[in-house]
Parts: structure tokens; sequence; C-alpha cells
């Protein structure tokens, strides 16, 4: 009975303290979970053990509230993260039309029906079903890596080449961004490569590697535009209702479930690529879908790609949030999965709850001070936890991953051409040849 | 059908090949990529190269200071008419009007074969996100009406909304009969859409690779051009023998929800099942039936039904043929 008001409380306070995260552009709740492994461990060393019931709850609630929270920021500030990438554009539509409210609790009804997935539709079948997936794919990874690699170089629309006669002009000037997104793709993965070989952030801070690149690469170019273009938001309204029912719901259920699901399963298939995919595999037209899905998707990669690891018999680890757990905790049966699926669930409703006053807290925030203001405000707090967690050598690549990540900005090119920086070197090393390239660079 | 379907099916037919799975298992990829490259390269070839250099007829490029919905009715007609006089196939490209760095005037057009009209009717002002610049629509509701004068005839029942990047072409043929038939992105689906043209690079893959990658080149992009013949537009199928569309089945919209997920899912469990047959052992042992009986009957079955709880008695919404339904989403 102790232990369960013990896992509740960390439930609750964990779920809280996402709120706090994930209105902080920038931050990842990896970074703090992170952190919080580093104090558990420096607290073993001080001889005081954390249990595992107050531990687990605690920093899985923190992932749900983050997954479902960080919403927010994306769609009111414009600060994204990577999985987030989608929700950017269509989040400032609904703001510039004073619906910005209405767009993040679509989101919201997103990541509840992603909750919803989880625990009542992949809880109950992923022990049986899961493990014989699993059997037949294990030795299939690297491949459908690469060609999901070649599906995002080759899937991108040309933006320019509208007018004028044809001939080489046009071509041109509809290739400009088509080169400028493979090489985007392809000078993230160089970096990528100098991340993963010749890190210069120390070793204290491993779990920390890679979010100042993907701070610079995906959060830092949108404020940036936002302060630039000194976009004047019309006043908010803040909606009784929704203009959703139930076919919306269902079908951006069924979209976002199968992209974050597919990003869950797979090994370095972010959320964003898993968004990517259900958007074009699905074919939906309607933007409220395509938002909500968002939503489903979000939840679905970062909750279940956690989950995963808790599955009984299945033996998998996807996402940092479940490789910082297991270097603390081996799971063992099924006491451990209804742990975790009774935090999700909990965790989920609890955030659902506070997600509408912290939607009008931010549009209070924009309405009251001028957006440019907003957006500079953003980018200090991010710079500046760049700095405190990662020091001169994470802003160092954090300025890197800047430069990289306003290529598309300035080539109106697909901006998941920056997920190079996992995809190359990581399907390389598992194809078995990124050592090769690694030594070619002069990395190793 | 949509980028992703392509390219999902070309993968899928890789998987029917045993060296390609052997290939991969080794480290190997390179078949599989194929597959899903050459599955998806019909539409790369003619979304990404040839459209620019399709020479037109006809560029109708409306002034983005004096937008007028009349002139670009008065200039489709026009050309109506010089195809049925000349008999030549006549070429027209539809510009869109950009207002400035984010502002697009949108515009519907609209073939009425029963009135013998073409339709030429502003929309809103839009920015690159086709979302309503609110007090820059000015022009909103301006209707331009032109009378077409011979008897039209089109294989798409489009009507096309014009708005950011890129317009449609339309091509307009004498039928040799007083009449005009209309294409519909004539450029589209011509030469690059024919099944020879995925035997020359079957060939061409073999010289380069060997003659394994050569049929999986030449099997993703025939399914290709066959899954396309399910559409409206039909293809080219024997290009350079034959010269013009075959009519396609209309069994589906290239843009459909449905048809589209279908084959994707569906390559998905068909590439899972070759997987697991290609496994030396397993523990666990099913049949192609139960992979598609619980992978794809159940889920889909229930998930229809739920859609069909939820939406009952309501009337389902067509919407307008968008170009990017011809390759994919934009995002």
């Amino acid at each position: 009975m102790t232990s369960a008001l013990l896992a509740l409380f960390a439930t609750v306070v964990g779920t809280v303290l996402s709120c706090v995260l994930s209105c902080l552009p920038g931050l990842h709740v990896y970074n703090v979970m992170g952190l919080l492994v580093l104090l558990i461990y420096w607290l073993a060393d001080l001889g005081i053990t954390m249990p595992a019931e107050v531990y687990l709850p605690f920093m899985s609630s923190m992932i749900v509230g983050w997954s479902i929270l960080n919403t927010i920021p994306s769609m009111l500030l414009g600060a994204p993260d990577e999985s987030a990438i989608f929700t950017v554009l269509p989040g400032q539509k609904y703001l510039m039309m004073g619906r910005g409210y209405e767009g993040t609790m679509m989101t919201g009804v997103g990541s509840l029906a992603g909750i919803f997935i989880l625990v009542f539709i992949v809880g109950p079948l992923a022990p049986k079903l899961l493990p014989v997936v699993q059997a037949v794919l294990r030795g299939h990874m690297h491949w459908v890596l690469w060609v999901i690699i070649t599906y995002i170089l080759l899937s991108e629309w040309p933006k320019g080449g509208n007018s004028g006669p044809a001939g080489w002009r046009k071509f041109g000037d509809a290739w400009r961004s088509l080169a400028a997104g493979l090489f985007t793709f392809f000078i993230s993965g160089i970096m990528g490569f100098i991340l993963l070989n010749r890190s210069p952030i120390s070793t204290e801070m491993a779990f920390q590697n890679i979010m100042p690149a993907f701070v610079g690469l995906f959060a830092i170019p949108w404020c940036l535009l936002n302060i630039i273009s000194g976009a004047e938001v019309p006043p908010q309204h803040i909606a009784d209702s929704m203009d959703v029912d139930g076919s919306v719901i269902l079908r951006s259920s069924a979209a976002g479930g199968l992209g974050g699901g597919f990003a869950a399963f797979f090994p370095v298939i972010t959320g964003g690529i898993g968004g990517l995919l259900a958007g074009h595999a699905t074919a939906q037209r309607d933007e409220r879908v395509f938002i909500m899905s968002q939503g489903v998707s979000k939840v679905l990669y970062y909750t279940g790609a956690f989950m995963l690891m808790f599955v009984p018999g299945l033996g998998v680890t996807r996402g940092g949030g479940a490789w910082m757990i297991k270097s603390l905790h081996t799971p063992v049966g099924y006491g451990d999965y209804y742990l975790i699926m009774a935090t999700i669930a909990i965790a989920g409703a609890v955030s659902y709850l506070i997600m509408s006053p912290l939607t009008r807290g931010v549009i209070w925030l924009i309405g009251r001070y001028n957006y440019r203001y907003v957006s500079a405000v953003a980018l200090a707090i991010i710079v500046l936890l760049v700095y405190l967690v990662t020091s001169w050598a994470g802003l160092f690549i954090m300025a890197v991953g800047t430069g990289i990540g306003l290529i598309p900005v300035l080539f109106a090119s697909r901006r998941l051409n920056c997920l190079g920086i996992l995809l190359l070197p990581i399907a390389c090393n598992m194809s078995g040849f990124g050592h090769k390239i690694a030594d070619l660079l002069g990395l190793i | 059908m949509k980028g992703i379907s392509h390219f999902a099916s070309g993968v899928a037919v890789t998987s029917f090949f045993p060296w390609a799975i052997q290939a991969a298992q080794e480290s190997n990829p390179m078949y599989f990529i194929l597959g899903g490259a050459f599955g998806l390269l019909p539409d790369t070839l003619d979304f990404k190269i040839y459209r620019f250099f399709y020479k037109h007829d006809l560029y109708i490029e409306p002034d983005p200071l004096k937008p007028d919905p009349q002139s670009i009715a008065d200039q489709l007609a026009a050309s109506v008419k010089a195809a049925s006089e000349s008999k030549k196939l006549v070429r027209v490209k539809c510009s869109t009007i950009r207002m400035g760095a984010d502002a697009w005037q949108q515009y519907v057009i609209k073939f009425d074969t029963e009135t013998d009209e073409v339709l030429v009717k502003f929309g809103p002002v839009v920015n690159t996100g086709q979302v309503p610049i609110p007090g820059a629509s000015k022009m909103e509701g301006e209707i331009g009406r032109a009378k077409i004068p011979c008897k039209l005839f089109q294989s798409y029942d489009a009507t096309t909304r014009v708005d950011i990047f890129d317009g449609p072409t339309f091509g307009f043929a004498s039928d040799g009969k007083g009449g005009v038939i209309m294409h519909f992105l004539p450029w589209h689906r011509e030469w690059t859409h024919a099944l020879t043209v995925g035997l020359f690079f079957g060939i061409i893959g073999t010289l380069i690779w060997d003659w394994r990658a050569g049929a999986v080149i030449t099997a993703g992009y025939s399914v290709h051009v066959l899954e396309d013949q399910l559409g409206f537009m039909g293809s080219n199928l024997f290009w350079p023998f034959t010269r013009i569309r075959f009519p396609g089945l209309h069994w589906m919209r290239s843009g459909d929800a449905m048809p589209n997920f279908g084959t994707v899912w569906l390559s998905c469990l068909i590439i899972f099942y070759n997987l697991y047959r290609a496994m030396p052992s397993s523990i666990y042992h099913f049949n192609l039936l139960h992979v598609l009986f619980y992978g794809a009957v159940v889920p889909i079955g229930l998930f229809k039904l739920a859609l069909w709880f939820v939406n009952r008695g309501k009337v389902a919404e067509t919407g307008p043929i968008e170009l990017e339904d011809e390759w994919g989403d934009k995002a």
C-alpha cells in the first residue's frame, strides 16, 4: 500500500515537474533525466539508495508529461524539438488566425488518444505480438533504416521552377531547394559522425551529447525566424469547444498511431520521421487530422518507446529515456509492466488537465508581450540552458547546428533533412561500415 | 497514388526475391534501396525533371498587380478553340499568382461540360501554408466566365485549385469529330510511366550491377505503372510503341486515403511475411492468411466499423483535385 502511494505521489510530482520543463523551449526531458540519473548514482555513492518504485514512475511520468505538454512551446512559441517539427507551421497558422488555444488543445486531445492506444490497445497486445515481430525483424533493422533514408531523400517536393519558359533555368530554380535538402542531410551526417566519434563534450555529460546539436538544428532557426519576421500575433480566442468530431479523432489516432508506433519500434527512427511517414501513408487532407495526429504520434514515440523496455518477453530498449533507466534498473516480469502502464495512464490524464491552464498562460504571455520579445526570451533561455548543461563546447556545437539548421530555412527545403545527424552515422554503423567512413574522415 | 505507396510497393516486390533478403541479412541493403527508389522513379522523373523541360504553347501568367479572372477564363477558352481548329495538341500552363513573399492569390478553374463554359473563381489570398491572410483578399469571389466553342471531354472531372508554388498544365487535343479532349497534366504519366521504360532501366541496372538488380529495378518500376493504372488518368504503358495514355480503371483517385494507406500497410505485411519465410528456423509458426487476417482484416475492419459508427448519418465530402495528390505531401 505504501509503495503504491509512493508510486502515485512520484507520478504526480513527475508530471507536474514536466509542466515546467516542457514550457522551457529547447530543454529536452532526456537532459533532465540524464542529470537525475547522475544524481541517483551520486546518492548511491553516499549510501542512499533510491527505490525503483519512486524513480521509475517519477521518470516515466516526466516522459509522459513532457511528450504531451511540450507541444505548447512548439505550437505557440515556434520552438520545437525534432519530433514536433511538423506542428510548428500549422501551429503558427492557428496562432495567426487567433486560434492558438484551439490548435494546441487539438494536439492535447491527440495525446490523450495516444495514451488510450498505449494503455488499452498496445498494453494488452504487446506481450503477445511484439516478440513475434521482433523475432522476424531483428536482423533487418539496418536495411529498413536505409530504405527510410532513401525515401526521405527522394520524396521531397521541388519548391521552385514555378514560372517562366521551360528549360535549364527553370530546372535549376526547382533543384535549388532539393540540392539544399541533400546538402543539409549529408552535412548533418558528417556532423553526426564527428559527434559520435570525437565529441568535444566531456564524458561526464555523456547523456547530453546530442542535445546542443538538436537545439541548433531544430529550435534556434525557428526562434531566429520569429525574431526576424517580427510577426504580429492577433488576439487569441479561448474557445469553449473544438472543431473536431469522432471521425477526426479516429483518423488522427490511426495516422499518428501508425507513425509514432513505427518510430517507437524501429531504432533511430525519430518521432519527426514517424510523423512524416504517417502523414504521407494516410494521405490526410484535413488539417485538424494532421495536427491531432502529431499529438498522437509524439506520445506514442516517446512514451511507447520507453514502454517497450518493460514489455515482458520482448527485450527491446528504444529511446534515450529507456537507455538511461536501463543503467539503473532491469525490468522484471509483469509487475514492472503494470506499474509503467498505470503511471502512463495517470500521468497522461494529469497532463491533459494541466494543458488547458498552461496553454492559457502562454497565450497570456504572448498577448501581454510582443511576440518578437517572447521569441527572443525563448532563444535566450535555450542558449542559457545549453551553456549550463554542456558549457562552451555545447554552445559551439549548437552554433554549428544552427548554421546547418538555417540552410533549409533559407532554401525552403525540408527541415527533417537535418536528421542526417543521426540517420547517416547510425545506418552506416548498423551496416558495418561506419568505422570506415569515420576513418576516411580522419576521426579514428 | 502517393509516392509513399509506390515506394512501399517497390520494397514489397523486392522482398519476393530471396537473394535480396539474403543480401540484406549480409549487411547489403542495395536491392531493397533499388526496389524502393525505382518504385518511386516514374513520378520522380516527371515531377523533379521532365516537367521543367516540358514546353507549353501558352503560359497564362496573371499580373499580380492587376489579377483578372476573366482574362484567365478567356485564355483557357481560346486555347480550347485553337486546339479544335488546329487539330494539334495545345498545351497551356496556368501559373500561380504570387502577391508577395508569402502571399498567393488563390483561384479555382472549372470546366463545366454541361454548360460548355470555363469558370475561374478567385478565392482568398493565402500564405504558403494555404491559410487565408485576413484583410488581404480584395478580389475573393470574383468570377471569370468564358464560353467554350465546342464540346469538351475530360477524363478528370476536376475542379482545379491553383494557389501556392506551381500551377497545373492542361493539354487540349482535338478528337477529330469537332470536340476537344482535355488532358490534365499532359507531361505526367507520359513516357515515364511505361512498362517498356521499366524494362530499359532493368537492362541498365543489369549492366551496372547484375541481373538480380535488373530484376528488382524492373519489378519496382512496373508495379508503380500498374498501380497508377487503377486510377483515372492512366499511363502510356508501352511508349515509344504507343503515343497516348491508356485510360485508367477509375477504381480510385490518386489522393484517396484508404487506397494509399491500404497499399502501404499491405506492403508492410507482405514484407514481414517474406522476411519470416526467409528465416532458417523460428519458434513462431504462421502463414500468410494469419498475417493478413490479424494484420489487416481485424484492425482495418474494426477501424472502419468505428468510423462508420461515428460518421453515421453524415454525407461524405469530396475535395478538389490537388496537384500534389499526384506526388505526395509537401511536408
